[in-house]
């Protein structure tokens, strides 16, 4: 297969961006209000756990049936690891988002400003008017942290910028087919957006997206749903079963790639298109919306099997699994549900499982 | 009304039930006079104790038949629900409904049903079990009314979103969501308030047309005056426990809240707090104490064990440890003063926008503080309640800075509300006797 284009390392991005003046914010799941942090100067880079990092600084924090994604964060943010950022951003994605914002705000009370964004659960008009003025109390916030208070058209472009960001990975996804990249190098490239400038971002998708190829003829093909593909391992042992993941339900990744909004407004606009974005449970989606869109992925990308990658202890991932399972099933498309730590290995006993899936498909 | 509903309903729920129910409490009363029961260590349970539990009998009862007599409401514990009670439903309260599975220790049996219908053993305990009921028919209080209408409010976790969200794909009826955001800091923000108060006059116009009538504004302000008062006389109550001896238990608290949370909102409640203020009231005349020999007063931090309430309190009652005062119980007090009747819908929208759940691990803390302060406490069990964690995330934190800064021992006890699976015994007797070690060594 051909090689993917380069993409630098998180660290490197990170260390470039400071050396040029700039500002790093750590955003923590799911939403990351990327144009908003762009215009104020910081360079937004998420923080989905991370693995492997030594987590005993976080379990002095927190008790041991809260995610891996949150435990990790905090034990890396203790050991030093966010230390390159000048932000820590929490969204209000669950519970457990929830407490790590509330007790770094209270107790923890890290070197770098906090700032908690809340995201909505109700879908009335409200909603929006909520989400637009929550995301103007965070620009005023970074505002005061920066000092610095961008023009409302120069937040739109960034806005706009951004849309043009997400419509390529987007792209990405739907044209995967036809990507000759293995399942590493495809979600190395689509994972990029978590960190790497929007600019640096659309070269290496355009890039990718000119190597399309229409008879880049896939084995067996499946669809991924989750949280976050990690451990990696798992991208290791489908390319070495000759699996493609064709369709992607990740919240990290398609599952929060939205439309763009309509506003010239840019807080109304980034508004609309967060809340027009695809059925989620960490929105609290309803189980018909979530299942419907699901089983619509699973038709328009073809694939025959569907892995749930969790992590352990997500709560809102667990609560729709079983209403997504049955509505496969309903249409035979068989599922496996393989439930993970960050921090550990992926175990012979979920590769076993992942076989009994690929026995069952075509 | 379906006639044959209604004469049903009439007969069992109005007339039969009532009579039945009205005799076990007389029954209980004689017993309780005759000291059937009693332990060596606690105080009898308040007289007015059968009394609350025919309560509650009853509107478990009332339940069984109200089908196609009333309009049925199911909600969360923390949701606003005077408007509802105004318009005549009939409410139902699933976190109640599974407390009283755990209590009656069926709550593993039926968790095990959701369980094998694909529901995880990491989501919480209330959630499962209830599923489990629904899935499997089976529940104690006999038979559940099909809601007409699911109201889930945010305040107290997302969870319930989540839940709410199973159970109206299940039941195929509207479900209304009433998202308080989290308050991180001193004061909800203008927006956020804003926000809930859209929510709520959304909610209501849904709830009228389920309920095929409007709100009467005399209806809503009398409901809002009686949940005041009923809030208002609970808070009284649980200060009462102030008084070195406490009067009464957190463990009765958990079990005397049953009305201020079901049954908010309804004339009956109000007598009844008011009885038992009373009833309280005579026992500090009379210098009964909850724990006969108390030494040592401590607050329960977050819901109890249900399956072992009986058990721990006895446990830490040999040790002449008495559990004076609870965050829990205190949660449905503390709000009395949000709630103005003379204006329910802008009240409410405070009401419930400040629970202690929907608020910072550091306002929690601060509670906390407070409560050692006001009820004389010498020590704190954090109960780390892996089915609820907005509760208990916050907890370690707070420990630390209970046993450091005020020089409280503080127990993190690992359990879960309703899961026994999740429960050592030994443990947490061994872990509950090293916290005994722990306050004599600190007099």
């Amino acid at each position: 297969m051909p090689a993917l284009p380069a993409i630098a390392a998180r660290a490197e991005v990170i260390r470039h961006h400071r050396q040029q003046g700039g500002q790093v914010a750590a955003v923590l799941p799911v939403h990351a209000p990327r144009a908003l942090l762009r215009a104020y100067g910081f360079l937004p880079v998420e923080v989905w756990g991370p693995p492997g990092v030594r987590t005993s600084d976080g379990a002095s924090h927190l008790q041991p049936y809260v995610c891996s994604i949150v435990r990790n964060a905090l034990s890396f943010l203790l050991s030093g690891g966010l230390d390159a950022t000048d932000l820590i951003l929490v969204p209000h994605a669950c519970d457990s988002l929830q407490g790590l914002g509330s007790i770094l705000l209270d107790f923890i009370k890290p070197r770098q400003p906090v700032v908690p964004l809340y995201f909505p659960r109700s879908e009335g008009a409200g909603a929006h008017r909520f989400l637009a003025e929550e995301l103007r109390r965070v620009a005023t916030r970074m505002g005061e942290i920066t000092s610095r208070a961008p023009a409302a058209d120069e937040i739109l472009q960034y806005v706009v910028d951004e849309e043009t960001g997400d419509r390529l990975l987007l792209e990405l996804h739907e044209t995967r087919r036809q990507l000759p990249l293995n399942n590493a190098d495809f979600y190395r490239l689509v994972r990029s957006r978590e960190y790497l400038p929007r600019e640096a971002f659309e070269t290496a998708a355009r890039q990718a997206l000119a190597m399309r190829h229409p008879d880049s003829a896939p084995g067996k093909t499946l669809l991924l749903s989750g949280v976050v593909p990690e451990p990696t391992s798992l991208m290791a042992a489908l390319d070495e079963r000759q699996v493609q993941i064709v369709a992607d339900d990740t919240l990290c990744s398609r599952r929060r790639v939205c439309p763009p909004g309509r506003s010239s407004d840019p807080f109304e606009r980034l508004s609309q298109s967060w809340l027009g974005g695809p059925p989620d449970s960490t929105r609290g989606s309803s189980m018909a919306a979530r299942s419907d869109y699901l089983v619509r992925q699973v038709a328009a990308s073809g694939a025959c099997g569907v892995i749930f990658y969790l992590v352990k202890f997500c709560e809102p991932e667990l609560f729709y699994l079983p209403t997504l399972r049955k509505a496969l099933q309903r249409k035979g498309v068989p599922s496996v549900v393989l439930e993970v730590d960050l921090n550990d290995a992926l175990s012979q006993q979920m590769l076993t499982r992942l076989d009994a899936l690929l026995e069952m498909i075509p | 009304m379906n006639p044959a509903a209604g004469l049903a309903y009439a007969c069992n729920a109005r007339v039969l039930g009532p009579a039945a129910l009205r005799a076990a409490r007389l029954h209980a009363e004689w017993q309780a006079r005759g000291g059937a029961g009693r332990s060596p260590h606690l105080a009898p349970p308040l007289r007015v104790a059968p009394r609350c539990k025919e309560m509650v009998a009853r509107h478990w009862l009332e339940g069984r038949y109200v089908q196609g007599v009333r309009k049925v409401a199911w909600v969360t514990s923390g949701a606003p629900v005077e408007f509802l009670t105004a318009l005549g439903f009939y409410l139902l309260y699933p976190e109640n409904h599974a407390a009283i599975c755990g209590t009656a220790r069926v709550a593993v049996d039926l968790a095990a049903a959701a369980e094998e219908a694909g529901y995880s053993r990491d989501l919480c305990s209330y959630v499962r079990t209830d599923l489990g009921s629904l899935f499997s028919g089976r529940t104690p209080v006999g038979r559940l009314p099909r809601p007409d209408l699911l109201l889930a409010c945010t305040n107290i976790c997302q969870t319930v979103l989540f839940w709410y969200r199973v159970l109206a794909e299940h039941f195929g009826v509207p479900l209304v969501i009433v998202d308080t955001p989290f308050v991180y800091g001193e004061e909800a923000s203008p927006n956020s308030l804003r926000y809930v108060g859209t929510q709520i006059d959304e909610a209501i116009v849904v709830a009228e047309k389920v309920a095929g009538r409007a709100l009467s504004a005399r209806s809503f302000e009398r409901v809002a005056t009686r949940s005041r008062r009923a809030t208002e006389l609970w808070l009284e109550i649980l200060q009462r426990n102030r008084h070195v001896p406490a009067p009464i238990s957190a463990f009765d608290q958990f079990v005397l809240m049953a009305p201020i949370v079901e049954l908010r909102g309804q004339a009956a409640t109000v007598d009844l707090y008011a009885a038992m203020l009373c009833e309280v009231d005579e026992r500090i005349r009379r210098g009964v104490a909850s724990v006969r020999e108390e030494k040592y007063r401590v607050l329960w931090d977050n819901l109890p064990i249900w399956f072992r309430l009986r058990a721990v309190a006895e446990l830490l009652a040999e040790r002449r440890i008495a559990v004076v005062a609870s965050t829990y119980t205190n949660a449905w007090g503390e709000l009395a003063p949000y709630l103005d009747p003379a204006s329910p819908r802008e009240s409410m929208i405070r009401a419930y926008t400040y629970p202690i759940l929907n608020r910072g691990t550091g306002h929690k803390l601060h509670i906390m503080q407070g409560m050692i302060d006001d009820y004389h406490l010498d020590g704190v069990i954090l109960h780390s309640d892996r089915s609820c964690k907005p509760y208990s995330l916050g907890q370690m934190d707070q420990r630390e800075r209970l046993t450091g800064g005020l020089k409280r021992p503080a127990l993190l006890l690992e359990a879960d509300h309703n899961d026994m699976r999740c429960y050592a015994d030994e443990q947490a007797a061994t872990r509950l006797a090293a916290f005994a070690e722990m306050l004599e060594a600190q007099r």
